[in-house]
């Protein structure tokens, strides 16, 4: 069974209108356990509606999406924030840290909302900071770290939480080379030690980093890849109007 | 990291946008405790000017139609006064004065309240004898030319001296001073304690009237105030025949509950007046948590991507909310008392502080309008799509 699977999933802006826009236009897409997939594509291609609906920050028009075998259309509000909250960690193009809580405090964020007791909290927050070398800045303000600084602290925030899925929305598109390598080495040290990582960008470069790449363009995929020692094409669903 | 720390973190980060939240509460609930020490104030102020002008007195007013067949009234109550109803009633006096000049030797009182009393003037109108000796029965009787003088008077034309045994001139009269009454009211001109009281008979030769026409009847506490009326209503309708004349009974005590009913029901409007700016200041407050809700969306974003319950998120503003009207309560009832400190002292010379009663109940309903006006931003807040909080900037 696949940790992931979208099936002829839809998302449609401004439905029955004239500028009605289907983001997603018939996507079906397995994804297993312990993948690194890259999800490449244009600005506007739709990878960013993917992304939302994979994390459930977004609900499909139609179609469905089973995450862990369960369907997660129809949940409640609450019945998400919890799957986010055990499940799902992000990595944002714009950091996305909280500016009024120092660095270990955003780290154990996520572990606060797992109601996990403070001291444990602030155990695994080092812990993970260790991990990405930023330990140093623990009592840092988000704002009085560089770019690079902050993405690691995002990342150590997924890295504590120890969901089993991160999503990584152009991780490394703020980021000057160097540190964006860095960043993309921790993400595949992560996968390593078994988190499925999901990552969303429009470079090819950074793409080519990953095992699995899907090419999406206008809400549809086009291709599926897999690099194993030797490029493997993957079939590709076709879309069945919803 | 809990609600209570972020809160006040996130209102320490805007100290002047907090403090103007807050101003509406603040000056809301301070104007509910100071109108409300006020008027306690006012109406301590007014019992204790009923009290020096003596509490519990019967007010008899009688208008003669046939004077020729006038009788005399005042030998009438005394008698009854005195006897049948001696044990309610604790001094009879007419109520009659005039201002007349006062001089001793060189020194001169323009306008002195000179007062035509009984023997028991004192009683009836709240004096207490310091020196010397009061009005007697005998000095009414034999028209003596006595008088005693209260304090301002008293200080005023004799110092440091004895006035017992002098004389002064009423209106060119002399009198002789045979004693003085303790200072009652400040001591000052035109106080209660500028005043002289003689023995009442001689309203003829001071006055030129043959009758005296106003009385007061003084009852020892207000239970009896009643049956004491009831039973002057009875003698006087036995006394005064209805074609030669008629008579008046007034409960002094009314003029004061009145005065201070009065007020009571005034505060009940000033206290509207108040919570509407209380109310006022909840709006303030709902307005500036949505401006929070809206700035601050990306952080609600961000808090839900990683799994914030929505609860977590309305117990964030709501205690926000909270917080400010809270503070604004306490800012407020601080400044209350402050003001009230003041203005008691300034106004009726009393240590005047609020009821705590009203203190209490002024800052849990600044708290509860916190939370009221807290919870439509708190929900709206909550109710973002995670992803449209993450897309705003």
């Amino acid at each position: 069974m696949s940790l992931i699977r979208l099936d002829n999933v839809y998302k449609i802006y401004g439905q029955g209108q004239e500028n009605q826009v289907n983001a997603l236009d018939g996507v079906t897409l397995e994804i297993e356990q312990g993948e690194f997939v890259a999800i490449i594509g244009t600005s506007g291609s739709g990878k960013s509606t993917m992304m939302n609906i994979l994390g459930c920050l977004d609900v499909p028009t139609a179609g469905e999406y089973f995450l862990d075998g369960t369907p997660i259309s129809g949940r409640g509000r609450r019945e998400l924030e919890l799957i986010r909250s055990r499940k799902i960690a992000f990595i944002f193009q714009g950091y996305n840290l909280i500016p009024s809580l120092n660095v270990w405090q955003n780290v154990a964020l996520p572990m606060l909302y797992q109601k996990i007791p403070l001291a444990q909290r602030k155990a695994r927050a080092m812990e993970a900071l260790e991990r990405v070398e930023i330990a140093a800045k623990a009592d840092y303000r988000p704002g009085q770290l560089s770019g690079g600084q902050q993405q690691r602290v995002a990342i150590a925030r997924a890295i504590a939480a120890r969901s089993p899925i991160l999503m990584a929305d152009e991780p490394t598109g703020a980021l000057d080379s160097k540190t964006g390598a860095q960043v993309l080495a921790l993400m595949k040290e992560m996968n390593r030690e078994g988190t499925t990582v999901i990552l969303i960008t429009h470079d090819n470069g950074i793409a080519a980093q990953a095992h699995r790449t899907v090419r999406v363009m206008d809400g549809k995929i086009v291709h599926d890849s897999l690099w194993d020692g030797l490029l493997v094409d993957l079939p590709v669903a076709r879309a069945v109007a919803p | 990291m809990n609600a209570l720390v972020m809160a006040l973190d996130s209102i320490r980060e805007k100290k002047g946008r907090s403090f103007l939240t807050m101003l509406g509460i603040i000056i809301g609930v301070a104007a509910v405790l100071v109108l409300v020490a006020l008027v306690s104030g006012y109406n301590a102020d007014i019992t204790a000017y009923y009290e020096k002008l003596g509490v519990n007195k019967v007010g008899v007013t009688v208008t003669w139609y046939d004077s020729s067949r006038a009788v005399d009234v005042l030998d009438a109550l005394y008698e009854y006064g005195n006897g049948e109803l001696g044990d309610r009633v604790e001094g009879v006096s007419p109520d009659v004065s005039v201002a007349l000049p006062l001089k001793y030797r060189t020194t001169t009182l323009e306008s002195s309240t000179v007062y035509f009393g009984s023997d028991q003037y004192a009683a009836c109108s709240n004096y207490t004898l310091e020196s010397g000796r009061d009005i007697k029965s005998f000095d009414v009787e034999q028209r003596n030319m006595v008088c005693v003088l209260g304090s301002y008077v008293a200080d005023s034309l004799f110092q440091y001296a004895d006035p017992i045994g002098e004389t002064v001139y009423i209106a060119g009269n002399p009198f002789t001073v045979v004693g003085t009454y303790y200072q009652k009211d400040g001591g000052t001109e035109d106080s209660m304690d500028d005043m002289v009281v003689i023995p009442y008979s001689l309203d003829r030769s001071m006055l030129q009237t043959d009758y005296l026409t106003s009385f007061t009847v003084k009852v020892d506490t207000s239970d009896h105030m009643d049956s004491v009326m009831a039973g002057l209503e009875v003698l006087l309708a036995e006394t005064i025949p209805s074609t030669v004349g008629e008579y008046a009974l007034e409960n002094g005590n009314s003029a004061m509950t009145e005065s201070t009913e009065e007020m009571t029901s005034m505060s009940v409007v000033l206290g509207g007046i108040a919570g509407i700016a209380l109310l006022v200041g909840g709006i303030g407050i709902m307005n500036i948590m949505l401006v929070t809700v809206t700035e601050r969306t990306r952080e609600i974003g961000i808090k839900k991507s990683i799994g914030a319950p929505r609860g977590e998120i309305v117990g964030q503003f709501l205690v926000e909310a909270a917080i400010l009207s809270g503070m604004g309560g306490v800012i407020g009832i601080l400044l209350g008392f402050g003001l009230s400190l003041v203005l008691g002292k300034a106004m009726y010379d009393l240590i005047l502080l609020p009821n705590g009663l009203v203190t209490a109940g002024a800052f849990a309903f600044s708290v509860v309008i916190g939370i009221v006006f807290g919870i439509y931003p708190a929900v709206k807040a909550s109710n973002l799509q995670p992803v449209d909080a993450l897309r705003a900037d």
